[in-house]
């Protein structure tokens, strides 16, 4: 079930307020969060957040194609090391 | 038999149900189709006419994704997602369910035949 589009996207407003305060500065930290469920709105393009998993804050650059997800769909928080142990060399996490 | 959008054959079933044979086309935008290039949706497919035909073409062309672009523009949409590394991405580069269901057990379907692990817990018991 998506969300009433009369409501309009759900952006935090804390991120929000950050975003505003590093867009009118030159600098370009990175703004950290743990706002998972923040959507990513046209204005966060070309911004890093680091958006908390659980455990460690996850470095996430916007690009243009990332506009309407979350940024909690950029910070993966579980680790799969992979099935079986031995000699066969386990997947690295979080790889493809 | 009919032809249309290249190598699709519909044969003597009713036209709505013919049409249905093109990828990207259902039972409501086939009648939706017939409707707006004035065919009778239960005449035979096989007693189209040629301007009927062309008629269904350029509608086609004009206002439906189908066949070979609507292809492409559903695995363009997969990219993207991988692109951008996002869950339902990665989730997609391991064949693995993208959208929450659960994975320990079931979920064949993307993950394929079952894979048996010797010495998980019940397979020593089956010998």
């Amino acid at each position: 079930m998506s969300r009433s589009s009369k409501k309009g996207p759900y952006v935090d407003a804390k991120v929000q307020k950050k975003v505003e305060k590093t867009l009118s500065t030159a600098s370009r930290e990175p703004i950290k969060t743990w706002a998972r469920d923040c959507t990513i709105t046209p204005e966060f393009v070309g911004l890093t957040f680091l958006v908390h998993n659980g455990k460690a804050h996850i470095k996430v650059y916007v690009t243009e194609d990332m506009v309407g997800h979350k940024l909690g769909e950029f910070s993966p928080t579980r680790t799969f090391r992979g099935h079986g142990g031995g000699k066969k060399p386990a997947p690295a996490a979080g790889g493809k | 038999m009919p032809r249309i959008q290249g190598v699709d054959l519909p044969n003597d079933k009713p036209t709505h149900i013919s049409l249905r044979y093109l990828r990207g086309i259902g039972p409501t935008t086939s009648l939706r189709l017939c409707e707006q290039a004035n065919i009778d949706p239960q005449r035979r497919a096989k007693e189209l006419t040629d301007d009927d035909l062309a008629k269904i073409a350029t509608l086609l062309d004009r206002e439906y994704l189908v066949e070979g672009t609507l292809r492409r523009t559903e695995f363009g949409n997969i990219e993207r997602l991988k692109q951008i590394n996002c869950y339902r991405g990665t989730r997609h580069k391991r064949n693995l369910p993208a959208r929450g269901q659960r994975s320990k057990t079931n979920a064949r379907t993307r993950k394929g035949p079952r894979k048996t692990v010797a010495g998980k817990k019940g397979v020593k018991d089956m010998k």
